[in-house]
């Protein structure tokens, strides 16, 4: 089984392409219409998915509509806490399936490595919990402390979106140098194409097609020998050792770049509860959100991998195999870079 | 077999793409139009009513005497920063006639008041020539980037004042999959043209249409 080499790159060329425009031109107004709050603001769906995108947002809107009515309710005397938690958490489920860096730099960055799925869904949920803190702090701090001062919301929202969009593109640069520079290296010295692990090829003939998830463990970098739980390291390579602490910290990295930015919708939900002394639905209702969130992005993030795999398996051993793997894990890490750069321009140039 | 394996990567891909609309911040419209005898329109008094949550972090953001209250000055900087970042897009406004676009004044201020939790804005807006009704007129509001879903909830918030004779009027709400698929053509060039996108949106959203006989 081989794949021509040409389509390939085609494909993930366009991919990155039309990935990158339609991320810089659905955050080109990271600053709100109105002035007050900060946007997430994006087109209308025209594309392929459009149904499902309009579905989505749909839904999103009717869960945010019930859910401003929950709080409404609350506020006026009516329980309904668990009815707000509900919606909050089906509104996490649905927002996070809309535009947003936060699933695209984790999918990303789990094409870019070799990440046990496990791994990958505690990925997703430790960085919306931090999403979700990092709302709860923002909007403590600016409700207790900042009130009255000179940083308004606005403003705080901002500093904690650039900072993101910082940390995205440094990340994704130096993901792009990890992945990036040995195939560069081979390329110019000419040496033939080898760094792939013999486990990755081996891996196929033990596990072709049957439990995806497994499959993810087997075909793994040198470099990432922790993401291997079925002893398949072949060498005792010394890089596993110090690998497994550097991928700790690109996951840290990755968590801190998706997290810090709250989602706006958790902070106007926060504002009106702080408001209207409701202290506990208000936190209650962002953990839901986070929670749910969490699910949506580890689906995505499934789904990236197991499709990388797929992508792996067809393209079968040996070079074509090998290549096909570089190419979407190169094409993993740019898509980090280049996402970090565009929404860093976007939110600079306002 | 390449079909197969683009199609997965495409499928991962294209849900992080920002194709869907993401509002957050509500607002009730209603809009008069202003009629002068001659049959030009003379204004476009405009009033918005804005969301309890969203009202809420305006409340937060602007109370800078930590009163939890907003008094006239603080009103003041709201209606200044609204009216401000409204420049850029419009006033969210749009008038069309017969398709066209009418080029309309920004409008000196913008009034913030806040009521029941709620905060409202108001603002007038003049043609930058004179517009005499004629053909089919459009008016509506919309926010083009979608931060704002701001509509009309009742046909009846868009009224005209000094209406002439021979004029009807109508309220169209387009909908959304019809007018997608009635514009395929020109939101696909629109895109090109004007990657920003800010004229794509208005084909959504609700407008008072007077059709006039001469």
């Amino acid at each position: 089984m081989t794949v021509n080499k040409t389509a390939v790159r085609v494909v993930f060329a366009l991919l990155a392409l039309t990935y990158v425009l339609t991320h810089f031109v659905g955050h080109a107004h990271a600053q709100s219409s109105l002035g007050i709050g900060a946007s997430e603001a994006t087109l209308p769906s025209t594309g392929l998915l459009a149904g499902f995108f309009n579905w989505v947002n749909a839904q999103q809107q009717s869960f945010y509509r019930a859910l401003s009515g929950a709080m409404r309710a609350m506020r006026d005397g009516g329980g309904g806490a668990w009815l707000l938690v509900g919606l909050s958490f089906a509104y996490g489920v649905f927002h996070a399936a809309g535009p947003g860096h936060g699933k695209a730099v984790i999918s990303s960055y789990m094409l870019a490595n070799e990440v046990a799925l496990r791994r990958g869904i505690l990925l997703s949920f430790v960085s919306a919990a931090l999403q979700g803190v990092s709302a709860i702090v923002l909007m403590g701090a600016v409700f207790l402390v900042l009130r009255g001062s000179s940083v308004s919301m606005t403003d705080a929202t901002r500093f904690l979106e650039i900072a993101s969009y910082v940390l995205v593109t440094a990340f994704g640069a130096w993901l792009l140098w990890k992945k990036a520079a040995p195939a560069l290296r081979r390329l110019l010295v000419g040496s033939p194409v080898h760094s792939l692990s013999a486990a990755h090829v081996h891996a196929h003939h033990h596990d072709h097609g049957h439990h995806h998830h497994d499959h993810d463990h087997d075909h793994h970098h040198h470099e990432h020998g922790e993401a291997c739980g079925c002893g398949h390291a072949h060498a005792p390579d010394p890089k596993l050792i110090s690998g497994e602490r550097f991928d700790w910290r690109t996951a840290w990295a990755a968590i801190v770049a998706v997290g810090l930015r709250p989602c706006t919708g958790a902070l106007i939900v926060l504002s009106f509860a702080f408001l209207n002394g409701l202290w506990v639905a208000g936190v209650l209702s962002v953990a839901a959100m986070s929670i749910g969130t969490a699910i949506t992005v580890s689906a995505l993030a499934v789904m990236a991998v197991t499709a990388k795999n797929w992508a792996v398996a067809l393209a079968g051993d040996g070079r074509a195999g090998n290549r096909v793997h570089a190419a979407i894990e190169i094409a993993g890490a740019a898509f980090v870079f280049l996402l970090g750069v565009a929404l860093l321009s976007a939110s600079l140039s306002v | 077999m390449h079909a197969l394996t683009a199609a997965a990567l495409a499928g991962i891909l294209m849900p992080a793409t920002p194709a869907s609309a993401h509002p957050h911040v509500f607002a009730e419209a209603s809009l008069e139009i202003v009629v002068d005898s001659a049959g030009n329109v003379e204004a476009l008094r405009h009033l918005w009513r804005f969301d309890d949550l969203f009202s809420s972090t305006v409340l937060i953001e602007f109370d800078t005497n930590s009163d939890l209250e907003l008094d006239t000055a603080e009103l003041e900087t709201v209606g200044a920063v609204i009216h401000e970042s409204l420049a850029e897009f419009g006033y969210f406004q749009f008038v069309t006639i017969d398709g066209r676009d009418v080029e309309m004044q920004a409008p000196e201020r913008i009034i913030a008041d806040f009521q029941d939790s709620q905060l409202i804005i108001l603002f007038e807006s003049r043609p930058a020539k004179p517009l005499k009704l004629g053909g089919t007129a459009g008016f509506g509001v919309y926010d083009p980037t979608f931060y704002t879903a701001i509509d009309f909830y009742d046909d009846a918030s868009l009224t005209v004042s000094g209406m002439p004779s021979g004029c009807t009027r109508a309220v169209v709400r387009p909908d959304p999959d019809e007018a997608i698929a009635m514009n395929q053509q020109s939101l696909t060039d629109a895109f090109f043209d004007d990657p920003s996108g800010n004229d794509l949106t208005k084909i959504f959203a609700t407008r008072l249409e007077l059709t006039c006989k001469g």
